[in-house]
């Protein structure tokens, strides 16, 4: 499994759960051109994300080449304090990692 | 096909413990982020270009985008049953962006996007089966990047 990418910030106000994510990944698109050498570095990027809370998939997010870099992700779902949110990624090169937070 | 058996499988492995086993993962819209016009697009990712605009998607971004590799957006939609939420970049060279299903009761997702050149963003919600959308025409400054 990849090196922890994921940070995940979640917290309750009035039975809605605020969540909001970063991924650290380089998300290539695959048209960057490195000056020194004129190579193109070739596409990677996050394909999938899927978000659990308390072992239920919520939410599965599609993401193409044009998403930033170290992605960005906030969403809210109904929750409570104490819920756990897991947050996974599958890029195109078949890495993925997962996290898990627990609502504050 | 082989080939995406085993990155689900990954997946499936990266998340054991995470989500019920077995549950079925919708299907990455390949053709859809092949598309490089908008209409082809839409039409790959939801089998028709028939949307109906509405007033009732709050997309939040900024007039000009000081960063074009790195542009803010979110999106409320007004919507109850929201099923999905999609964005599109008109003038990226692949304009389909991301889509995100929903499954459970949810109104508000947000991200940060590359734009090429200064266009429109289209946010399309489905929601009780049929298709709304919404434009936001995003400035972005000499910054631009490659998307």
């Amino acid at each position: 499994m990849a090196a922890r990418t994921i940070k995940i910030r979640a917290h309750e106000v009035d039975g809605q759960v605020i969540v909001k994510s970063v991924i650290n990944h380089p998300m290539e698109t695959g048209r960057r051109k490195i000056k020194k050498t004129g190579k193109t570095v070739p596409p990677h990027y996050i394909r999938e994300v899927i978000v659990s809370r308390n072992r239920r998939i919520v939410m599965e997010a599609f993401w193409g080449k044009s998403i930033s870099r170290n992605p960005f992700l906030a969403f809210e779902i109904a929750g409570r304090k104490g819920d756990s949110i897991t947050i996974s990624w599958l890029d195109n090169r078949g890495n993925s990692d997962t996290a898990t937070a627990k609502v504050r | 096909m082989k080939r995406r058996t085993l990155l689900k499988a990954g997946l499936q492995v990266a998340l054991s413990g995470a989500i019920i086993p077995g549950a079925a993962l919708a299907e990455y819209p390949t053709k859809a982020f092949l598309a490089k016009e908008t209409p082809e697009a839409i039409r790959e990712a939801f089998g028709t270009t028939d949307l109906g605009e509405t007033d009732k998607i709050e997309i939040e971004a900024p007039l000009i985008a000081s960063d074009a590799n790195m542009v803010p957006v979110r999106i409320h939609s007004g919507f109850d049953n929201t099923e999905s939420i999609s964005l599109v970049v008109a003038g990226n060279e692949s304009p389909f962006t991301a889509v995100f299903k929903l499954y459970e009761s949810q109104n508000f997702v947000s991200t940060r996007i590359r734009m090429a050149d200064s266009s429109d963003l289209l946010v399309i919600v489905k929601a009780d089966g049929m298709l709304h959308t919404s434009t936001r025409p995003i400035r972005v400054g000499r910054n631009s990047c490659e998307a």
